[in-house]
């Protein structure tokens, strides 16, 4: 390069790096931490194309069935009860946690699980929880609900995609 | 170091910062060229800060279906009809959107018929509904819904599924 450096009387070509180098670091901070490194999703289930001949009425409920109902005031409903807002899904995971518990305790198992002894205890429990919420609702919304009911432990999680309001 | 460089009788006190910028340029260069290939579908505002979605890379690979359902940002209130749908980074219609999903699914495993739905949070259920509608009729009954966890530390940690 032909560089004389720190010589004398003479003027020395130079150039200060390092504000340059602040502003690289920076952005390579920046570029690194934007990098989406774990993408993450929700998994549900949705039902599948039904037979339109069948006859529906003969199905018969499970009544261990829990239904998640967003309201479009966004009041949550389990089931029946009431269970706050939307931004408070704390109560419904409270109570998601306490109904599983139970059903730990009561060996309530799914539906075909009750005699399979070679998959682990926890994952026979009937831990199924739907969800269904209205059309006009914003889908983030509707998430928030999920990431409770996922919160407390349910597995799988059913949307529910017919006759909504 | 003990390095004696350049001219004359005098020490040289400078650090030689020229290797280390030239690195520093490769790797932002390398950062800012990989980053728009790392995500699979178009940019949408998806759910932030969720606490317990399940780590998935599948999503990045080459070969998931993802459909992004958003709106264009001249819409900021996004009613129904002016929603859009895109599969993978290909702006397409609803009916358009069934046939090519049957086609992307075509020659998948059966247990790895998995649609990926990138939502923005402001869209209405009932698009999502819809979309889900067009993907269950091709016989997919296992979606996952894309979502950005917290990161960790943030806040108490839920109990694991």
């Amino acid at each position: 390069m032909g560089m004389s450096a720190g010589a004398g009387n003479r003027a020395v070509p130079y150039i200060n790096v390092t504000p340059l180098i602040d502003v690289l670091l920076v952005l390579l901070i920046i570029f690194m931490v934007v990098t989406p490194l774990k993408p993450s999703r929700f998994k549900a289930d949705i039902p599948t194309q039904r037979d339109p001949n069948e006859d529906v009425s003969q199905l018969k409920p499970n009544p261990l069935t829990l239904v998640v109902t967003i309201g479009t005031d966004l009041q949550i409903k389990l089931n029946q009860d009431q269970m706050g807002s939307v931004n408070q899904p704390e109560n419904l995971a409270a109570t998601l946690q306490k109904t599983f518990q139970q059903r730990k305790e009561q060996h309530a198992y799914k539906v075909g699980m009750e005699t399979a002894t070679n998959i682990p205890e926890d994952q026979r429990i009937e831990k199924t929880v739907f969800v269904k919420a209205p059309r006009a609702l914003k889908y983030g919304d509707v998430v928030k609900v999920i990431d409770a009911i996922k919160g407390a432990g349910a597995s799988p999680v059913g949307l529910q995609v017919d006759d909504l309001p | 170091m003990g390095m004696q460089a350049g001219g004359g009788d005098h020490l040289q006190s400078e650090i030689n910062v020229t290797p280390m910028v030239d690195i520093m340029l490769v790797l932002l260069i390398i950062f800012m060229v990989v980053t728009p290939f790392l995500q699979q579908g178009v940019t949408v505002a998806i759910p932030r800060d969720m606490k317990n979605p399940d780590e998935d890379q599948a999503i990045n690979k080459e070969t998931s279906v993802i459909i992004s359902v958003t709106c264009a940002p001249n819409h900021p209130e996004c009613r129904p009809e002016e929603t859009e749908y895109y599969l993978g980074k290909k702006k397409v219609s609803l009916d358009a959107l069934k046939e090519q999903v049957e086609k992307a699914l075509a020659n998948k495993k059966e247990e790895d018929k998995i649609v990926y739905i990138k939502s923005s949070v402001n869209v209405s259920y009932g698009e999502v509904v819809k979309v889900i509608n067009a993907v269950r009729e091709k016989g997919v009954d296992k979606i996952g819904l894309v979502a950005d966890k917290k990161k960790k530390g943030a806040t108490t940690a839920a109990p694991a599924t």
